[in-house]
């Protein structure tokens, strides 16, 4: 009996924990320095956001936001 | 791009939501930081991929955006996308309507007919199955399965045996 409550404490735990993957493609001039000066200048976000520079928002094709979710990325980003 | 994108999404079982377009300049932090984190907040509401109201289950998932790559890459899809880039910029009409009109009348379809054909493939690739099985497994009427179905079978690809289709053998 204890260890199914702990079984199922656990599984709430991961509910309630539940950190999404998300993929971020950044425009190089734009949402990319946005990021950069929000650090530099210390303000808190979350940390869930994985992130690719691109040098241009124009350079994302479906193509790249599809595989995205393939992967698995729970949300995808774009960043212009 | 992301019209198309949406709706693809929304055609593949997954909530259209959680594919985000915004713009940030390079002074604008603090700007970024309220949209990226209320972006994170509203995928942690939604769960994982799969999970939301109206996904489909994650095994479906993986193997519909796999066939859905495949149909980005293919050309009948691009070559749509590239004739409503230029009928957009004819007509100088880039209000929201315009947009969401053209990809769903010129572009969704084409790339839903790849995606079924696609699939069609990989989930024959598992066994054979007959055409309500396929209806319910790909999302679509037998109506818009007959097209494809019967071209890979005149190409030989897909074999028919007492109403259940297989890939054939080499």
């Amino acid at each position: 009996m204890a260890q199914q409550n702990v079984v199922k404490k656990e599984s709430e735990m991961a509910q309630e924990g539940f950190e999404p993957r998300i993929l971020g493609f950044f425009c190089h001039w734009c949402c990319y320095a946005a990021a950069d000066s929000a650090g530099v200048s210390r303000y808190q976000y979350p940390p869930n956001v994985r992130v690719i520079r691109v040098m241009c928002t124009g350079r994302i094709d479906a193509r790249f936001i599809l595989e995205a979710f393939r992967c698995g990325a729970d949300g995808v980003f774009t960043g212009g | 791009m992301a019209e198309t994108c949406r709706q693809f999404l929304a055609d593949c079982g997954i909530n259209p939501e959680r594919l985000a377009l915004e713009w940030a300049s390079a002074a604008e932090a603090p700007r970024f930081v309220e949209l990226i984190t209320g972006y994170v907040n509203s995928i942690k509401e939604k769960g994982e991929i799969g999970s939301a109201e109206g996904e489909a289950d994650s095994e479906t998932i993986k193997r519909r955006l796999a066939a859905a790559v495949k149909a980005a890459e293919a050309r009948k899809p691009r070559i749509a996308l590239g004739n409503l880039a230029k009928r957009l910029h004819k007509e100088g009409d880039f209000s929201k309507e315009a947009i969401e009109k053209g990809v769903s009348s010129k572009i969704l379809p084409a790339l839903r007919a790849e995606r079924i054909k696609e699939e069609l493939l990989m989930l024959l690739a598992q066994g054979p199955m007959d055409m309500k099985e396929l209806s319910k497994a790909l999302w679509a009427d037998e109506g818009e399965i007959e097209k494809p179905l019967s071209q890979l079978v005149k190409k030989g690809v897909i074999e028919e045996k007492d109403g259940k289709y297989s890939l054939a053998d080499k």
